[in-house]
């Protein structure tokens, strides 16, 4: 064995040129594997980062049954001790109350169901950059007796900063929650949905006008790293009873899961169809390889040299030749791919501010897994061992006498 | 000839022996449920009644007058908890309208929300204006007679015309022989599953009628809720007409 070895190896060197081409063709097809797979990744993973930090928060905790029914009377009591044992985490960097709910909100002769939110101004700030948000007047002070209005709904009601507008709906055991309610200021956001239904209170203001004093609907809690949901969920399920549910992002937004899947689904067809182009190129050097081979197999042969142990040559020279081009691939896009992780490329121009609009950063993100590093590499190698199949079938039908002739 | 008149003959014995005693008692049963629906809810009337609203883990109670002009025009005027206080309802015809008097503004209740519980009860704002009638939107069948806390009581099926926008798939009514009251309702949803219980009791006399001034509405798909009224007064066919149904008559009304 290890003569073949010795063999094939010194095979490779007789002719460098050849070896660095077929070599070439296997790293390329690595490293471009590879800046796709993680571009794929990393959009998904700053998808669900944004999501999680604009709206749902990692994991939240409810009253039970609050998710499905979404009425003041899944609250829960809003226990400030608590927040401050639950800080002591290290997993957890910030810790959201709100208290959600619909309302009846009417100008004239227009009424429409929002969602109202009461918030603590500032942690909200601090996590969804609401301030940011405002387009006109002032953002909530944590005893403002006023409302934030979506930019979408502001112009269905006909109204503005300054007037007033009727807020109406059924607060926590039923009682009626109407006021008059002056607008603070309006918050354009970027998703029409929320442009058209999204109204904050100031958490204090909320529970007194739904007569749901001390109580909130959600926790939403951030991490410091997304990997510690599950370790987080468990310590959260010992914490809290079962009178509370703990849910995380995933099962907050199952529409996200879904449109990643789907994404997820057409990145592995580009993918499959990057792998079918490197096939291609991979067996491509190789039958040319094999073809400018023929004399020299020929010759070989006549001589004396088994058919069989020439083809472990060969194969042995492709392993070899997948191998280098594997190896020195990984190795190059390693340093490419945490380059590009920590400096995702930068968009420009009209996509840029229609990306900025959304409330994501102009950037195409990157990610990087062992996992999905090795799983390029393996691919990448299966095709090169598929493609050594090739001078093994070429040879056992060489016929010396064909050969010597060229 | 002969066969021909004989058969016709024949046509109309049977006609006379099978059709039309269904039909008889199928007006019957029609005009049971009439007299029934006549009797709690008159040309026009006025009630003062008050509501308990029971959930598993609190129980909420108002006090609430009710102007009533059959079949399209119904104003409820809340008199009591002290924050609920001055709350009119207006039904006119399919559209519910909101008095609030904390915001002094009248509110038309949007086509989403006319699902919503109204004021926290087990009635949703499209309970109060359904236009479904018992009459005209349902047929009557006669299915037994059964003994009702005492009464004894026709049952009778009410099954929705095709062409009825009614939600229930049928409805069974108990109603006392002789009374024309209704101790026991219950409602069927499309799963032909009972999804709530109508009942009354407490017989007494106002007006001149003997009726029933408890009734309870249990909806089952929710255990440990209920609604339940009693009436402190009413008054059948009084004086009204639909210009009292209005939007300046909700912020005067006392």
């Amino acid at each position: 064995m290890i003569t073949y070895i010795k063999l094939a190896w010194r095979n490779l060197w007789r002719n460098k040129k050849r070896t660095l081409i077929s070599a070439a063709s296997v790293f390329f097809a690595v490293i471009l594997s590879l800046i796709m797979r993680s571009m794929q990744k990393g959009y998904y993973d700053y998808m669900i980062d944004s999501s999680v930090r604009l709206y749902t928060g990692h994991i939240q905790i409810h009253g039970k049954d609050f998710w499905e029914k979404r009425s003041l009377e899944e609250s829960i009591y809003f226990d400030e001790t608590v927040i401050q044992k639950l800080k002591k985490n290290k997993n957890i960097s910030q810790i959201i109350p709100r208290l959600e709910t619909f309302s009846l909100i009417s100008s004239g002769k227009v009424s429409k169901v929002v969602q109202v939110n009461g918030i603590n101004p500032q942690i909200e700030n601090d996590v969804t950059k609401l301030s940011e948000k405002i387009v006109e007047g002032n953002y909530l002070k944590e005893n403002s007796s006023g409302i934030l209005i979506a930019e979408g709904l502001a112009k269905l009601l006909g109204v503005n900063v300054g007037d007033s507008v009727i807020l109406y709906g059924q607060g926590y055991h039923g009682v009626t929650a109407a006021a008059v309610i002056p607008i603070e200021g309006i918050v354009k956001f970027a998703i029409p949905d929320q442009n058209k239904s999204f109204t904050y209170l100031a958490l204090n203001n909320s529970q007194q006008f739904f007569s749901a004093y001390d109580r909130i609907t959600s926790l939403s809690i951030l991490l410091n790293d997304a990997d510690e949901i599950e370790s987080t969920k468990t310590f959260l399920k010992n914490y809290f009873d079962n009178s509370y549910e703990i849910m995380d992002w995933a099962e907050l937004s199952p529409e996200l899961v879904q449109s990643i899947q789907v994404d997820n689904a057409s990145g592995i067809i580009m993918l499959g169809i990057l792998y079918v182009v490197i096939a291609f190129g991979i067996f491509g050097t190789i039958m040319m390889m094999t073809a400018e081979r023929v004399k020299e197999f020929g010759i070989l042969i006549s001589i004396g040299m088994k058919k069989g142990k020439l083809a472990i040559v060969t194969i042995l020279e492709t392993i070899f030749i997948s191998f280098i081009g594997v190896a020195a691939g990984a190795l190059i896009s390693i340093p490419i791919l945490l380059y590009l992780v920590n400096h995702p490329i930068p968009l420009t121009g009209e996509t840029a501010d229609a990306i900025l609009a959304w409330g994501f950063d102009p950037i195409i993100p990157f990610a990087f897994y062992p996992g999905m590093y090795f799983a390029q590499i393996w691919t990448v190698l299966a095709i090169a061992f598929v493609s050594a199949l090739y001078p093994v079938n070429f040879i056992r039908k060489l016929k010396p006498s064909v050969a010597l002739r060229g | 000839m002969f066969t021909s008149n004989f058969l016709s003959a024949i046509k109309i014995i049977l006609i006379l022996f099978f059709i039309l005693p269904a039909k008889a008692l199928s007006q019957n049963a029609t005009e049971i449920v009439k007299k029934a629906d006549e009797l709690m809810r008159a040309k026009s009337s006025y009630t003062e009644l008050t509501m308990k609203i029971i959930k598993p883990n609190w129980t909420r109670e108002m006090s609430m007058k009710v102007w009533a002009l059959e079949p399209d025009y119904a104003l409820i005027f809340i008199t009591s908890p002290a924050r609920d206080k001055g709350t009119v309802t207006l039904k006119r015809k399919n559209e519910v309208w909101n008095w609030l008097p904390s915001a002094q503004k009248v509110i038309k209740i949007p086509p989403s929300m006319m699902l919503q519980s109204w004021m926290g009860s087990d009635f949703t704002n499209d309970d109060l204006v359904r236009e479904s009638s018992i009459i005209n939107d349902y047929t009557h069948k006669i299915i037994g007679e059964e003994k009702i806390d005492g009464y004894d009581c026709y049952k009778i099926q009410l099954t929705p015309k095709p062409e009825a926008g009614v939600v229930w798939s049928k409805i069974i009514t108990w109603i006392a022989k002789d009374l024309y009251l209704q101790p026991l309702t219950e409602y069927y949803d499309e799963d032909n599953k009972i999804v709530k219980r109508f009942e009354g009791s407490d017989l007494k006399t106002m007006d001149g009628r003997k009726i029933f001034t408890h009734w309870e509405m249990i909806p089952l798909d929710k255990p440990g809720n209920k609604t339940v009224m009693d009436y402190t007064k009413i008054q059948f066919n009084i004086k009204i007409d639909d210009s009292f149904f209005s939007e300046q008559n909700m912020k005067k009304v006392r």
